[in-house]
């Protein structure tokens, strides 16, 4: 188990791997665009923690702070059961797998797969939120965090200063 | 030879709000090669953390032509030709030279809809009474309801105190009258602005937040408004038309309303009983079923067909109190059905809307649907972009996310309707 805290302590790229869960956390660097799009994500009131993540391991956090402070007193037991519903999502996104989501006390963990692989965009969410529009951003980002994955050298809104963002479409 | 319609439509994804103000105004204004005859704005209500709304329009009019018709406020979100979003703003501007323009606006819409109504369409009318073009065109949009925050209960959709509901029913009214607080009564200021301009061929739209119902902003050239309906008036020689479509299906299950309170806003006996056990009881909801989160999750599914001076009415069930069920609209007593929608439901409604414009070959259009329908089809609702990108193809389209929303046209009428799609589409007719 890893301290979430650790987070904030820089926007350097650091596997944490800790002695006892064998998780592995890897933190965004400040310029990295997909934590970029978490960072927008995680501006939403009702988003309290977004990453990107598999089994035993968060591969993008947001580039601040980490999450919200509502997550901290419940965030060891979705941690775990976070990795419960990996082994479900390693199993069947080959197949289609297209998201997952669960309930645990107060909060709801959604879970958005990137296609082919066992990685997801996961957000932990208060459990009357209003998901549906919550759902429209959760989606935009999905798919702008794929259109990272698949051209990383490409330039993306979110990776742009305010200044040089421009609707092209 | 033909004169040719410029539509943008404008995009910011920024959070500062005056640099995504700036933004919507240059990413619309800049595909078109002569100054903006309207400009329609509209965004998310998170601006009021990241600058206020005033610094947003101040950013918008950094950009935008000085005395460029504006109208439009804060929605729960839109789509438009580059997607679907619940953040951010957008915009639609038009450049054409055979249309007139004229904008209206009426104050405490709360306290006073019909004097708001009159004095909005007076506006509209005395600026293009001289007009010679024949094809008439209105946006009626008016501030949202806004959740009164009841004592000791805060803003809730399901009251379960028995007293409690007594005194909020009760307390409806007063707090309309004094704090502007409670029902949008969008139906009343859409039926009065139809009396007064029953030539027009309308949409109706109103105002929200991010679904919550605690406050809403709406925009009018450069003033930020609550509490306001704002009309945007259209006169042109572009062939138009407006349809509402809904998808919703009647069930078999029916009731009589046998006693209605609170200014026939709320359903308080349905076949001579307390109002939600009944309901209840013929839906087969155990009792105990409704709490806050069946209110966003079940009871959405479950609109109720009501009648509104002889029209059907559809719509959703948004506040419970104890026994009675609070409407959006005024509606009569009498038989009502109880009616179903599926998402699927509603994504066929997208196409049955559009197959009513399949003569028009289209220039741009704008939409005026309800939210509820966005936090139904949730991510889902890229379906929805996709069918209007594949009816407007490079021409631009705006839909903005409402809390009562309708159509009205000199030869359908009226149709308001919770659930719904409202289309108003400008173009050409086909030959």
């Amino acid at each position: 188990m890893y301290n979430r805290r650790h987070f904030s302590t820089g926007y350097i790229f650091i596997w944490l791997m800790d002695k006892y869960s064998r998780d592995v956390v890897v933190i965004g660097l400040k310029d990295d665009p997909i934590a970029l799009v978490l960072d927008d994500l995680l501006k939403l009131d009702d988003i309290l923690a977004c990453m990107v993540a598999r089994r035993n391991m968060i591969s993008v956090m947001p580039s601040g702070d980490g999450f919200k402070p509502e997550v901290d007193q419940i965030w060891d037991s979705i941690h775990r059961a976070m990795d419960s519903v990996f082994g479900v999502i390693g199993e069947y996104s080959q197949i289609g797998l297209g998201e997952m989501e669960f309930r645990l006390q107060d909060h709801e963990v959604l879970f958005y797969v990137f296609p082919d692989t066992e990685s997801a965009l996961v957000a932990i969410v208060p459990a009357l939120a209003n998901k549906g529009l919550l759902e429209v951003e959760l989606e935009n980002a999905r798919r702008e965090i794929l259109k990272i994955m698949e051209n990383p050298k490409a330039e993306f809104g979110s990776q742009k200063k305010d200044d040089e963002v421009c609707v092209t479409a | 030879m033909e004169l040719k319609v410029e539509a943008a439509v404008g995009m910011s994804r920024k959070w500062d709000a005056r640099g995504a103000g700036r933004e919507v105004a240059e990413t619309a204004i800049k595909k078109l090669s002569e100054p903006p005859s309207f400009f329609l704005l509209f965004s998310t209500i998170h601006y009021e953390k990241y600058g206020g709304f005033q610094e947003f329009l101040n950013g918008v009019w950094d950009v935008l032509p000085k005395d460029t018709p504006l109208v439009g406020g804060t929605v729960a979100g839109f789509v438009n030709n580059y997607g679907c979003f619940s953040r951010g703003a957008s915009a639609l501007a038009v450049s054409y030279s055979n249309i007139d323009v004229a904008v209206g606006v009426g104050r405490n819409t709360k306290r006073n809809p019909y004097r708001a109504a009159k004095k909005c369409a007076e506006m509209i009318q005395d600026s293009l009474k001289e007009s010679l073009y024949k094809n008439k065109f209105l946006l009626n949009f008016i501030s949202g309801p806004v959740m009164p925050s009841i004592p000791g209960v805060g803003q809730k959709k399901y009251i379960r105190s028995g007293f409690i509901s007594k005194f909020a029913i009760q307390a409806l009214g007063l707090s309309q009258a004094l704090v502007q607080k409670g029902l949008a009564r969008e139906d009343e200021i859409f039926e009065e602005t139809v009396k007064q301009l029953p030539d027009y061929q309308m949409i109706l739209g109103t105002s929200m937040d991010d679904y919550r119902a605690m406050k809403n902003y709406q925009f009018f050239n450069d003033e930020i408004l609550t509490n306001s309906v704002v009309n945007l008036g259209l006169a042109t020689d572009l062939d138009l038309d407006v349809c509402t479509t809904h998808g919703m299906k009647e069930t078999n299950h029916n009731f009589t309303i046998t006693k209605l309170g609170a200014g026939n806003h709320a359903i308080c006996k349905i076949n001579g009983k307390p109002a939600v056990p009944e309901l209840l009881r013929l839906l087969d909801w155990p009792e105990g079923f409704l709490t806050e989160e069946t209110m966003l999750h079940s009871i959405l599914y479950y609109p109720i067909s009501l009648k509104r001076n002889g029209r059907a009415v559809p719509v959703v069930m948004p506040l419970i109190m104890k026994d009675y069920i609070i409407v959006p609209c005024i509606i009569d007593d009498g038989e009502v059905s109880i009616l179903t929608v599926s998402g699927k439901d509603l994504v066929n409604a997208v196409k049955e809307n559009l197959q009513y414009f399949d003569e028009i070959q289209p220039e741009f259009g704008l939409f005026s649907t309800c939210m509820t329908i966005l936090q139904t089809l949730g991510r889902k609702t890229n379906i929805v972009q996709e069918e209007l990108c594949n009816y407007f193809k490079d021409k631009s389209f705006l839909l903005f996310y409402s809390a009562g929303e309708g159509t009205y046209s000199p030869t359908k009428d009226i149709t308001y309707a919770n659930m719904s799609f409202n289309t108003a589409i400008f173009g050409h007719q086909k030959k």
